[in-house]
This record gives structure tokens, C-alpha cells and sequence, in this order.
């Protein structure tokens, strides 16, 4: 049997080993000499660094857990006007990466800002500087990271919600809970798992991090490693700064793998799911209700895209000059192929595991989907390293021309690094339909005569193809939204909505960076609506 | 080489490395023949199924059908290269398609080609399944997923099939229906079938023969009617509940002696020399009601099974015997009565070990 699968076995293996390349790479900068920059580094900032990752952290995991595990909630188990629109609505805060976000939160509260005109327009000319809060440094970072990532906290948090039975809310009124102690008693432990996987992504996003942290110029480990690189030219340094920081994602990583795995405890039996009836809230825990969400959804979506509208529309200069269409073209060309090379390999990686079934090939598939774990930055630079490395160690030294180019500064090597960083996101998401199918289902294909390749393809194919979509849609935003391996590894005069923003922002130019963020948020919202209703599936609304 | 259709030679089936059970060997003399599996959960009887259809392998011993070997220490032919078809106790069906379409996949089963022109309507109303044709799997009870598996199953036509449990979700109602309806059809259309089941009535009404799997062992194969009557161990007695085994002597070649119940006569089926001591294999249905004998002991409780009562009796060395007796007998008894026995007791066939 096992010659049959060989095949199946040996696509799997190579695809697994191609992305754990970076990883290698990575820990191998352990054996190499770094510049003196490292040593300046090891006694002034580093531990700045290491603190400012730490705080950041601990404020937006605070943070998008109060805010996605309360939106959730509400939505989950109440009924009042607007709940429904807010159901998805709340979600529309992915389309606006923490970037964008720092931007417009930046301009409506600086001196003369959005801020500043508005209550002129309203009140006169006034001192009104003095009285408006300033968002920038960590406090900016922190709130522009929770509004676009807590949407992670509450898609997961809300799916855990409506599988929780009513047989066990009523099991809390018959122990005569209170509906506070049945809430973190009963409803929240049962919904831990998701909680905490939802909590690891946003805390492999934010140390992941690299826009609005270079904006609001807060040193972390993801600038230390950018500075590492494009200031002190030392690749290695790069790398050993990126080991402390995946070793940090690792830790992480494993509390959500382990989370996940105890979700299953969770999941409830079709015999033993009861439909859950929403409470009707009335007056004013009806209004309350309401005005929370709608701030969220206001703060999370509306305040910045508004505030790129209100740029665009007061300074359409901008608009002049800028080659949307180009940019939008290369945008999607991007987004086509990544998503079409994603989606084959991954489609074959897991299909492989599925029908080989071995321990080793299992292991290598979990290290391999650690690319999502590993910020942007730090892929582009292992990459780097690693075309470096191979072009002078391996093919100059066998007499071939470089290879170099072929790679850095091309559509190819972009390509081949969205996919190592976003093949997690496309197995899991593959995995995750091929979970929901019992293996009796490929047995009995077997058993009607299918072949292993006609069973892939008749069976599994059809079936998987709302994962298959969903999977699209996913990369496709994160790839519209995606700044640093673009930034590092694009080729010459190949500009994304999300470099160009970053250009103009980086040079002061905020108002410039407004047309293709708008693009950017636009696309993406489309995006998003376009899926919502696979990422908010639930069979039992 | 073997004439047998089917044949199953020392094989040892294994699952996830752990031996389920070691060293079968049984074989289905003609096509068209139904055997039945049975035995506790978790003893391995699915593991000889997925074995014979060829997703789990075997490392010792053969498996052949129609003469060819499908799976032995060297070969194993993959499971879609098998005419075999088998029916999955848990829901199967492919969930992207509906019923119908799960069903209309049996078709394109390649098979021997010497099959009879199958009438799959007359299927669909046996399963009675054509309320559900146009529903996904998701939308069905497990019973009716589980008729909609056999339908395809039986729809593929294959040179044997294989059967878990096939009616483990079916409604008590409408189970003895089917097992008609189903035992009719395999006759008709020759199908030579593997039917692994717990409920002993069934196999026994199902089966050809019955094999009785025990302790990773086959330990009967047989004729039900050998398999009720005459089971080869203690282990098969347990587990078919057919009674107690109380100490006897035997005193000669047509009687043996306990010391609560005196003399028994009947026929042994097996030798044993005069003066052995053995264990006797007491039955329900073994002893007599009759209040007018001096054998007389203290009922100890009653369970009402329908059609009869079974009395458990405690003799003066504290066995404990039961005793069937027909609902409408004239006299019943209630605990702490006497109980009167028919003597002489005359057993038809003695089994002893």
C-alpha cells in the first residue's frame, strides 16, 4: 500500500521541507559572527526592545479580550436592534490593517489635526490643542493593534458561543446561577479554547508587527531586526534577534496548538445540541447593548475610513499622479498567484498526511505551518540569507551564474515568501474542511473502486469547496494587507495600496497615504463581505 | 488450490500494531452464502472486515476470494481493486451529495460483470428510504444513513459484501422487517455476504453459519443451530447467556448426577468416560415446571421476558438455576415460593465440559 502513496507522501514531505527553510535559517545564525552593531545593541537597547514587545503585547491582548470577548457575547446571547447587522459588521475591522489604523488615529488627534478642524468648524477658533488627547507612541501602538486585530478574538470567541447548547445555560439556571456567575462559570470556561486560539493570533500579529510600529516609532524586536538589517547591514544579527522572537511566537504557538486540541472536548454532539434562544433585551440594556457595539464598530472601521475619505476628498491633488490601476493590478496579480500556488500545494500537503498517515509527516506538517507564527520581517531577511548563502556556497561554487536576482527584487521570490508565510493559514484552513469529513468517506470511495486520485478529486474537491473558497478570500487579505516581506522583497518600481501608503507615510506625507489606504480598506471590505458569510458560518442561526 | 469462494487461512488482524485477533481461519464453500460475525464490542470483528476490504493489512496467514489472494504477508490489493464492498456502521455517506446521489455512486462499482439487472427502486422501498432521496446526509437520522449506506452497498452489486452492524440504528420495529426483506434479496441476487453483528437473533436468523469471536480467538464457526445448541467452550456459553454449568458426575452413557437435582438423563454429544466429573451446561428450557414433584426449590426472582418467565431457583448447595417457563402456565410463583421440578430430568443434548 505504502508504494501507492509514495507520491502523495513525497509532495507533502518536499512542500513541508521548503517552508521550514526559514526556521532553519534562522536558528543556524547562532553559528555565525555579527557585526559590532550587536554588541552596541546587547548593552543599550536590547532589553528596551524586549520590554517594549513585552507591554505592547500585554496591552492589546487586554484589550482585544475585553473588546472581542464582550462584542461576542452580546451578539452571541442577546437580541436588540441592529444585532444581526452588527453580527458581521463587526468583523469589517479586519479591512483595516493596524498601519492604516495609526495613520488616521494620528491625524484626528494631532495638533491641528481632523480634530482640531472639526470643533473649529463647530465652535470658532479656539485653544482646542491643549484639550485634545495625543494617541502616539506605545498607547497609540496599543490601540491601533486591538481596533484592527480583535476581530480574531471575536470570530473565534462568538463560533465557540453558538455551539455552546442550551442544555448547558440551562444547566446554570437549575444550579440557580446569577446570569454573571453563569457567564464566567459556565459560558466563558466552556469557551476557553477559543478564546485563548484567538488570543495567540492576535499576539503572533502584533510581535509580528511592523507598520504602525515603525510609525509610532516604538522599538520592539521586529524594528530591532529591521534596523539590524537595513541600518548595520548585518544579516546574522537580523537573524539572532528574530531566534528570541520566535522562541517567544514558539511558546505561543504551542498554547494555541494545545487550546485547539482541547477544543474538541468542547464540541458538541448532534444529539446533544439544543438551539439556543437569544434573550430580547428591552430599553436601556437594549440601548446599552446597541452603543456598544456601534462604538466598536465606529472605532474599529467607521473613524478610519473616514478619515481617509475626509483626506481624499480635501486634498484630491493626491489622486493625480497616483496609478491606481497599476496599483490595483499588481495587487491582484499578487494576490492570483499566491493564492493559486497556496492552495495546490496545500491541497496536496494535507491530502498527503490524510492518506499516509505517518507520525514523522505529521510532525514536519506542524513545524512547516510555523511560518505564520514568524513575523513578515523576519522571512524576508531569512530569505534573503538563505538565496545568499545558496548562491555562493551552492551555484557559484559549481560554476553557474548567479541566482540572486532570480529571487530577490522579483515577483518570484514575493511569491515564494507569502507562501511560506501564509501556507498555515491555507493547510489549516484546507485541514480544517478535511477534519469535518470521516475517513470512512475516503474508505468508501476505495470501496466503490475510486483510485486515491479520482477519490481527491471527485470527493474530496467537491466537498472542500467552501474551504477551498474561504481559503482564497483569506490569503487574498492578508496578502492586500501585507507590508514588510512586500517592502523588502519587491521588485523595482512595483508598488502594493499598502507600500505606497507606507512610502507616503514614512515621508510625512499622511494625507498622500489616504487614496491607497482607502483603496486598501475598500478592497479589503469587499473581500470580507464577500466571505462573511463562511467566516461567520454557524449552522445553528 | 482452494475451491472454496472465500477463504480466510491463519490470518492475524491487527489494528494500529495491536493484535485483535489471531490466527482465523474459516471459508464460504459457495457464492451467495451469508456468514455472521459475532461477538462483544471492541473485540475485533470490524478489524476482519476493514482486514477483507483491504484497509487495514494483514501480516500472517491469507485471505482469497474467487481463488485469487487479496491479502497475505507479500500481496495486498488495494481496497478499490477488491470487488468488495462494505457498509460502515457509523454514517458513510458521502456528505456533499445527496442521498440519491450517494446511492447512484454504487453503480459505478466495476464488478466481476456477471451480476443480475438490478431493480434499484425495489431497494429503495425495502430500505424504505425513498422519503429521504433528495436529503443531505446531515439531514438524516443516523437509521436512515445507515439503510442509505446498505442501499449503495447492495447497489454496487459486489463479488462479496460486507456488512457492520448494518441494522445496529434501525428502529426495533421495523429491524425484523428488514432482516427478511434483506436475507431475501442477497438469496436472489446471489450476493455472498459478511454480516458482523452483537445481536445473536439476528446472526442466527441471518447467517449460513455464525463464528463466535471470543478472547482474540474465532471460536466457533459453525451452524447456528450447532452454535445455540451446541457451544464448543465455556467462553461461548458466557457470552451467549445460554445458562448456568453446575458440578455432575457421570454415571454412565446416557445419564450423569448432581447432588441438588439427582439424575439427569439425554444424550451426550460428546464421550465421557463413566465416573468423570464434569460441568454441566443447564439451560432455561432445560427443566420442567411440576408442582407435584418432591424436588422442590426456593424461587430467588422472576423476570417476565414476554413469552416467558425465567425463574432463578437456589438449590441447598446455593447454585442458582434458571428455569423458563411459558407466561400462561396455569401456575406462577412469586419469590420465596417452592418451586416444584419435573423428575426424571430428561435433557435432549447433554453438553459438558
Amino acid at each position: 500500500m505504502l508504494k501507492r502513496f509514495n507520491i502523495w507522501y513525497f509532495s507533502s514531505f518536499a512542500i513541508s521541507i521548503i517552508v521550514i527553510i526559514p526556521i532553519i535559517t534562522v536558528f543556524s545564525s547562532f553559528f555565525e559572527d555579527t557585526s559590532q552593531y550587536y554588541e552596541l545593541l546587547k548593552n543599550t537597547f536590547f532589553i528596551e526592545y524586549i520590554v517594549n514587545s513585552v507591554i505592547l503585547l500585554i496591552g492589546v491582548l487586554f484589550l482585544t479580550f475585553i473588546l472581542g470577548v464582550g462584542s461576542a457575547y452580546i451578539v452571541s446571547f442577546y437580541q436588540f436592534p441592529g444585532a444581526n447587522f452588527f453580527k458581521w459588521a463587526l468583523i469589517l475591522s479586519f479591512a483595516v490593517p493596524p498601519y492604516i489604523y495609526a495613520y488616521s488615529l494620528f491625524a484626528f488627534f494631532e495638533n491641528y489635526g481632523t480634530a482640531f478642524t472639526i470643533l473649529k468648524y463647530l465652535f470658532g477658533d479656539g485653544e482646542y490643542n491643549k484639550h485634545i488627547p495625543k494617541f502616539s507612541g506605545m498607547f497609540g501602538l496599543i490601540l491601533s493593534i486591538s481596533f484592527s486585530l480583535f476581530a480574531y478574538v471575536y470570530i473565534l470567541t462568538r463560533s465557540s458561543f453558538l455551539y455552546q447548547s442550551q442544555n448547558l445555560i440551562e444547566l446554570g439556571k437549575n444550579l440557580g446561577f446569577s446570569k454573571f456567575k453563569s457567564f464566567y462559570s459556565i459560558i466563558l470556561p466552556a469557551a476557553r479554547p477559543a478564546i485563548v486560539a484567538g488570543l495567540s493570533l492576535v499576539a503572533m500579529e502584533t510581535l509580528a508587527e511592523f507598520g504602525a510600529v515603525d510609525f509610532f516609532s516604538v522599538n520592539t524586536l521586529t524594528t530591532g531586526i529591521y534596523n539590524a538589517w537595513i541600518t548595520f547591514d548585518d544579516l546574522a544579527f537580523a537573524n539572532r534577534i528574530s531566534f528570541f522572537l520566535l522562541l517567544f511566537i514558539f511558546i505561543l504557538f504551542l498554547t494555541e496548538n494545545f487550546s485547539r486540541k482541547k477544543a474538541k472536548f468542547h464540541a458538541e454532539t448532534k444529539g446533544g445540541f439544543k438551539k439556543k434562544e437569544k434573550i430580547k433585551l428591552t430599553g436601556s440594556k437594549s440601548f446599552l447593548a446597541f452603543i456598544f457595539c456601534f462604538t466598536l464598530f465606529f472605532f474599529s472601521f467607521l473613524f478610519p475610513l473616514s478619515q481617509m475619505l475626509y483626506w481624499t476628498i480635501k486634498f484630491p491633488e493626491n489622486l493625480n499622479g497616483l496609478q491606481i490601476i497599476d496599483l490595483l493590478l499588481n495587487t491582484l496579480y499578487l494576490v492570483s498567484l499566491s493564492s493559486l500556488v497556496l492552495l495546490i500545494f496545500s491541497l496536496i500537503s494535507n491530502y498527503g498526511n490524510r492518506i499516509s498517515n505517518k507520525k514523522f509527516l505529521n510532525i514536519l506538517s506542524f513545524l512547516s505551518i510555523s511560518g505564520y507564527a514568524i513575523p513578515g520581517v523576519i522571512l524576508a531577511i531569512a530569505f534573503i540569507t538563505f538565496v545568499s548563502w545558496f548562491d555562493e556556497s551552492v551555484i557559484k561554487a559549481l560554476g553557474f551564474l548567479s541566482i540572486k536576482k532570480i529571487f530577490i527584487g522579483s515577483v518570484l521570490g514575493l511569491v515564494l515568501v507569502y507562501f511560506i508565510r501564509f501556507y498555515s493559514l491555507a493547510f489549516n484552513g484546507i485541514k480544517s474542511g478535511y477534519e469535518k469529513m470521516n475517513i470512512a468517506v475516503d474508505e468508501s470511495a476505495y470501496l466503490l473502486g475510486y483510485s486515491k486520485s479520482k477519490t481527491f478529486l471527485n470527493i474530496h474537491i467537491p466537498y472542500l469547496r467552501n474551504s477551498l473558497l474561504f481559503v482564497i478570500i483569506l490569503i487574498s487579505l492578508e496578502i492586500i494587507r501585507e507590508l514588510p516581506i512586500t517592502l523588502i522583497l519587491r521588485p523595482f518600481n512595483f508598488e502594493t495600496f499598502a507600500t505606497t501608503a507606507y512610502i507616503s507615510a514614512s515621508e510625512d506625507l499622511l494625507e498622500a497615504a489616504a487614496v491607497p489606504s482607502l483603496c486598501l480598506i475598500i478592497i479589503a471590505s469587499f473581500f470580507i463581505l464577500f466571505t462573511s458569510k463562511y467566516i461567520l458560518k454557524d449552522t445553528n442561526e | 488450490m482452494s475451491k472454496n469462494f472465500f477463504e480466510i487461512k491463519n490470518a492475524t488482524f491487527k489494528v494500529g500494531g495491536i493484535n485483535k485477533v489471531n490466527n482465523v481461519s474459516f471459508s464460504i464453500e459457495k457464492e451467495g452464502d451469508i456468514i455472521c460475525l459475532l461477538g462483544p464490542s471492541g473485540i475485533g470483528k470490524t478489524t476482519i472486515l476493514r482486514s477483507i476490504a483491504g484497509l487495514e493489512k494483514i501480516d500472517s496467514g491469507s485471505i482469497m476470494l474467487n481463488g485469487k489472494i487479496l491479502s497475505s504477508n507479500k500481496i495486498n490489493v488495494e481496497p478499490e481493486d477488491r470487488s468488495i464492498s462494505l457498509s460502515f456502521q457509523e454514517n458513510s455517506l458521502f456528505p456533499h451529495y445527496t442521498v440519491e446521489k450517494n446511492i447512484l455512486l454504487g453503480k459505478e462499482r466495476k464488478n466481476s460483470g456477471k451480476k443480475k439487472k438490478l431493480n434499484i427502486n425495489k431497494i429503495i422501498k425495502l430500505l424504505n428510504i425513498n422519503k429521504i432521496l433528495n436529503h443531505y446526509p446531515h439531514q438524516i437520522s443516523a437509521g436512515e444513513a445507515q439503510r442509505a449506506s446498505l442501499a449503495r452497498s447492495l447497489i454496487s452489486q459486489p463479488d462479496l459484501l460486507l456488512l457492520d452492524e448494518p441494522l445496529s440504528n434501525v428502529d426495533q420495529s421495523f429491524k425484523e422487517e428488514i432482516q427478511v426483506q434483506l436475507k431475501k434479496l442477497l438469496k436472489d441476487l446471489k450476493i455472498t455476504t459478511i454480516i458482523v453483528t452483537h445481536d445473536s437473533y439476528e446472526a442466527f436468523y441471518l447467517g449460513n453459519k455464525c463464528g463466535i469471536i471470543l478472547n482474540k480467538q474465532l471460536k466457533q464457526f459453525d451452524d447456528p443451530y450447532n452454535v445455540y445448541h451446541f457451544p464448543n467452550s465455556v467462553e461461548v456459553v458466557n457470552f451467549l447467556n445460554r445458562g448456568i454449568l453446575i458440578p455432575a458426575k457421570v454415571t454412565g452413557g446416557d445419564s450423569l448426577e448432581n447432588d441438588d437435582l439427582g439424575i439427569i438423563k439425554g444424550k451426550f454429544i460428546k464421550h465421557y468416560p463413566s465416573g468423570s466429573n464434569v460441568k454441566l451446561l443447564l439451560q432455561p428450557e432445560d427443566l420442567e415446571h411440576d408442582d407435584d414433584s418432591n424436588l422442590k426449590l426456593e424461587v430467588v426472582d422472576r423476570k417476565f421476558r414476554g413469552t416467558n418467565f425465567i425463574y432463578t431457583l437456589k438449590t441447598p448447595s446455593n447454585q442458582l438455576i434458571p428455569v423458563a417457563v411459558h407466561t400462561h402456565h396455569w401456575e406462577q410463583h412469586e419469590v420465596n415460593e417452592k418451586f416444584g421440578i419435573k423428575r426424571p430430568i430428561y435433557i435432549e443434548h447433554i453438553v459438558c465440559f
